[in-house]
């Protein structure tokens, strides 16, 4: 029994000794969740929102928008001023003097030169590396690269060293300074020449992944691999304390999974626009647990609430029984996608190469169904693809309504009609229509809506379904490889142009999921590329987005998404400031949240303004009374 | 004994090899890419080529024997001899995270493990506590409204599923007692709820494993003759029979402790724990080949060690063993 007993006491022991090594920080004032943990802090790296939301407060870039404004106006940031020119291929942008790195060094143009350089080589691996395409010379630039790669990696052996690699690398340098258009002609000027005239350029320099990193630092963690010839970046560079970014805040303590600390930069420019000095974002997976830790208090923005009751808080809220729940509609739009290719992946002919048969799906579904009996998160039921409103200067086209009879004479047009009575219809050789495969990706509410749109398909057109529910990795796989005849979809707009959406339905182009190809619709996208006039161009992408919309439909589109926050109101039902509420939130569709612009309501500050309140209600009460 | 240290000691690099070849023909044959994102853009071909090359994702045998070069030290060893060793930060080298990419395997496995450790003693200690308890109560007073009453706790322990008793006690403890943390890791509070939530199965087992050993212990000889000698009840219990009757439960510990050490994707998904268990998970629904790889041999590595570290503790609690 001693012995027992011993085995125990270790047990204790050990468990003492691990729980006295961990250490926690003190609270922030600022506690965020978010729904997983950072991808990448490395914003030339970076895809995902949540990374890039990080980027905005602890990276600035050139520019940044004015996301309280109506028109997400491009504001000035890291650059003081800008100019174009005439051409509108040539920006020049000019450094603010006080641009500090958090270690009290100034931000120079070259780092721009820098980041946006690591933006485009291969090395780097970046998502959005298309993004630096629009640049003078990068496209043959990445192209020069990977040829300068493929050779190295052709060499023997004995030949290739770090050394040769470094070289290489130098090779690189020169081709860049020589050929590409990113320049700093002095200290604090950075000159930026196009391909060609991109109406949305200064939207896309506002982008995270256009963020400045620190050249100095990046050098002292990258290595040249021998092997491939290729710069290797050490992850440990985004680590704090080694991290330094010229953004509001820096990054004093990331711990995989538990958290990521931000304190004030010190360096920062303009420290008044910083509302909080410490910020504390905590990832948390699972989508009730992260309600709950809000409701307990542990944080003041749950920012990605994907609970299944949303449905149920939102009706709460309408009934006034809660208000901490907030649904924004924002820039990004839920679809089904149709396989515009010819052939199915097995080999049979696919029914929906024709437009016809997809205009006949898309007017035999009850949008307004699916939202309010089905989704019930008041999502705006969309017939365009991109978010109405979203785009200045953007009319978007009215879109197919639900029509059954319509589409019911659009299946026939296509010569699909019931020919012997089976309520199935068939084409001309008395084919039946194939059962209609509907691809998903298991674990969320896109079943319910596969379920309920395949029910108004087999209602309003006679065909047959059938779900297809696989895991995610393996939906996408599927996807990507058109294996499939109807498949979910989404997208979120990157930038302030319809592009962002357009873009989608190019012939080839690496997000066409649905092998859409329509040489003249693509034609239209170059005549809209090459249009100076801003108007021409807008009127050329809303006939484009029509064409797609009312004739094409390569996608379904189903709703306009809502993201759901979860945090208290600045301010309680009789206007008076609200301890513990959050203000700074911005409402704008393209929901890009600073985290440097959030506010929690302090006790005092709601103690003081119930004073006030107090004082002025005496106050008139005196004036009314005698 | 040493012979026996020695010889589980040589079996573990081999049946390590065993398990990562077996992971790896798994692994690799998921489906989907393991460097495209499962949203957001797709990266330029041109540069999914070059990273597919990077890590030899386009060549099944190179990835196999490269892989296998730096797990096994092989790598490390190599560049070290020619002086390159700032090439390999890691002996055993687990390569990046194709998911989270500022982070390599290494670190990741480094900064979960002890989270999962932590847990993981802390729920076999708590079910040792209970479940032990509860066995020699069902022992001495068998069908007993005690023994029935902790036979029914037993088995709601080892059929309600851990999302289901975490849930309720996140909502019970900190929502409505306000007693503890919904999420977070780092106090000690932190650790009760999850702890105690992993235990239950662990605890209702060895519940019954106790109940079972004591009441055959009860009724042998040598309990008859101490009492007869007129041995307290007390001592009959603590002292004789239950020595005897903890040995199953003790070789059931070994396994036990790796599983509950090796993390729970359950509990730490419910309770937000940055532990090793989600990461099993992740892994594999991300296709993040090297994660895969390295959490299944860190796993495997721990099951062999736990498994000899209880062998060795029955020799010592009971040394008539050989």
């Amino acid at each position: 029994m001693k012995k027992v007993a011993a085995i125990v006491g270790i047990l204790f022991a050990a468990l003492a000794l691990i729980v006295i090594s961990d250490r926690t920080l003190p609270p922030a004032e600022l506690t965020v969740i978010n729904r997983s943990e950072f991808n990448t802090v490395d914003p030339q790296r970076m895809s995902y929102l949540h990374d890039l939301r990080l980027a905005y407060s602890i990276y600035e870039g050139l520019v940044r928008w004015d996301n309280m404004s109506e028109d997400f106006a491009i504001v000035p940031a890291a650059a003081e001023s800008w100019t174009v020119s005439d051409d509108g291929l040539e920006y020049t942008f000019t450094i603010r003097e006080n641009a500090k790195w958090s270690n009290g060094e100034p931000v120079r143009a070259d780092d721009f030169v820098f980041s946006w350089r690591r933006g485009m080589l291969p090395d780097t691996v970046a998502d959005y590396a298309g993004f630096f395409m629009h640049i003078e010379g990068a496209s043959d630039f990445l192209d020069y690269r990977v040829d300068q790669l493929s050779d190295y990696a052709e060499l023997p052996e004995s030949e290739k060293s770090a050394e040769r690699a470094a070289a290489l690398y130098d090779e690189a340098l020169a081709y860049f300074d020589a050929n590409v258009g990113v320049t700093a002609t002095d200290e604090r000027t950075l000159v930026v020449r196009l391909e060609r005239p991109i109406a949305y350029f200064l939207d896309l320099a506002a982008f995270g992944v256009f963020s400045p990193v620190n050249p100095d630092l990046v050098r002292s963690y990258r290595v040249f691999n021998p092997a491939s010839g290729r710069i290797e970046q050490s992850v440990d560079w985004t680590k704090p304390p080694s991290l330094v970014t010229n953004g509001p805040y820096v990054p004093v303590s990331w711990r995989f999974k538990r958290e990521m600390y931000l304190e004030r930069n010190p360096h920062y420019w303009n420290q008044d626009a910083v509302k909080s000095d410490t910020v504390e974002i905590i990832p948390i997976n699972d989508p009730n647990t992260s309600v709950l830790a809000f409701e307990t208090g542990r944080a003041d923005w749950n920012s990605d609430v994907t609970a299944p009751y949303v449905a149920d808080m939102l009706d709460a809220k309408a009934a006034g029984e809660y208000n901490n729940i907030h649904a924004f509609s924002t820039f990004g739009t839920y679809f089904w996608s149709f396989n515009c290719t010819p052939k199915l992946s097995d080999g049979r002919d696919n029914p929906f190469h024709d437009a016809a048969v997809r205009r006949a799906f898309t007017l035999a579904v009850d949008k307004n169904d699916l939202t309010d009996n089905v989704k019930r998160s008041g999502e705006k039921p969309a017939r365009v693809f991109v978010p109405p409103g979203s785009i200045p200067g953007f009319e978007n086209p009215e879109g197919l309504p639900f029509d059954p009879e319509r589409a019911k004479a659009e299946l026939e047009s296509a010569g699909w009609l019931d020919r012997d009575g089976d309520g199935v219809p068939e084409n001309s050789s008395g084919t039946p229509f194939p059962v209609v495969e509907m691809l998903y990706s298991t674990g969320s509410y896109h079943a319910d809506i596969a379920l309920a749109m395949g029910r108004m398909w087999e209602e309003h057109l006679g065909v047959q379904t059938r779900l297809v529910g696989k895991e995610l990795k393996v939906y996408r796989d599927d996807l990507k490889n058109q294996r499939f005849m109807v498949a979910r979809g989404g997208w979120f707009g990157d930038y302030g142009d319809p592009t962002t959406f357009l873009d989608l339905h190019k012939t080839g182009d690496g997000n066409n999921d649905r092998g859409y190809s329509n040489p003249e619709f693509d034609a239209l996208l170059e005549r809209a590329a090459a249009e100076t006039d801003p108007e021409a161009r807008m009127a050329l992408l809303e006939e484009g987005e029509r064409w797609m919309m009312d004739e094409e439909l390569p996608i379904l589109p189903v709703w306009h998404y809502n993201y759901y926050y979860l945090f208290r109101p600045p301010v309680d039902e009789d206007g008076m400031p609200n301890p513990g509420g959050l203000r700074g939130i911005s409402t704008h569709p393209r929901l890009v949240q600073y985290l440097w612009q959030l506010e929690v309501v302090t006790e005092e500050e709601a103690e003081a303004a119930r004073r006030a309140a107090g004082a002025t209600a005496s106050a008139s009460t005196d004036e009314v009374g005698p | 004994m040493t012979g026996l240290i020695i010889r589980r000691l040589i079996q573990l690099p081999i049946i390590l090899l065993v398990i990562y070849t077996i992971t790896f023909f798994l692994a690799w044959s998921l489906p989907g890419s393991a460097v495209l994102n499962d949203e957001g853009r797709a990266p330029d071909p041109k540069i999914m080529e070059q990273i597919e090359k990077q890590y030899a994702l386009d060549d099944q045998g190179k990835f196999y024997t490269q892989y296998l070069d730096r797990i096994t030290g092989l790598r490390w060893a190599r560049l070290n001899l020619q002086g390159r060793g700032d090439e390999a930060p890691y002996v055993f080298d687990f390569g990046p995270s194709f998911k989270f990419e500022d982070w390599n395997v290494n670190q990741i496995i480094g900064d979960a493990l002890p989270v999962s450790i932590v847990l993981g003693l802390g729920a076999i200690t708590i079910a040792v506590i209970i479940g032990v308890t509860a066995g020699v109560i069902g022992a001495v007073k068998p069908n007993s409204w005690e023994d029935v009453a902790t036979l029914a706790v037993a088995l709601v322990g080892i059929s309600l599923p851990s999302f289901v008793t975490g849930t309720l006690l996140l909502i019970l403890f900190p929502v409505v007692l306000n007693v503890g943390t919904v999420a977070g890791w780092g106090r000690a509070s932190d650790i009760l709820l999850p702890a105690f939530t992993l235990s239950l199965p662990f605890a209702a087992y060895i519940a019954r494993l106790t109940r079972m050993g004591m009441i055959d212990e009860l009724h042998s000889d040598y309990v008859r003759t101490a009492r007869a000698k007129g041995v307290a009840q007390r001592s009959v219990i603590m002292k004789h029979a239950l020595k005897n009757a903890f040995l199953p439960v003790l070789s059931y510990l070994g396994p036990a402790t790796a599983f509950a050490m090796t993390g729970s994707f359950v509990i730490e998904t419910v309770f937000s724990i940055p532990g090793m268990g989600q990461h099993f998970v992740d892994a594999v629904l991300s296709k993040d080949l090297f994660m895969i790889m390295g959490v299944t041999l860190v796993f495997a590595g721990m099951l062999v060690m736990f498994n000899l570290v209880v062998d060795v503790m029955y020799r010592w609690v009971d040394p008539r063993i050989e």
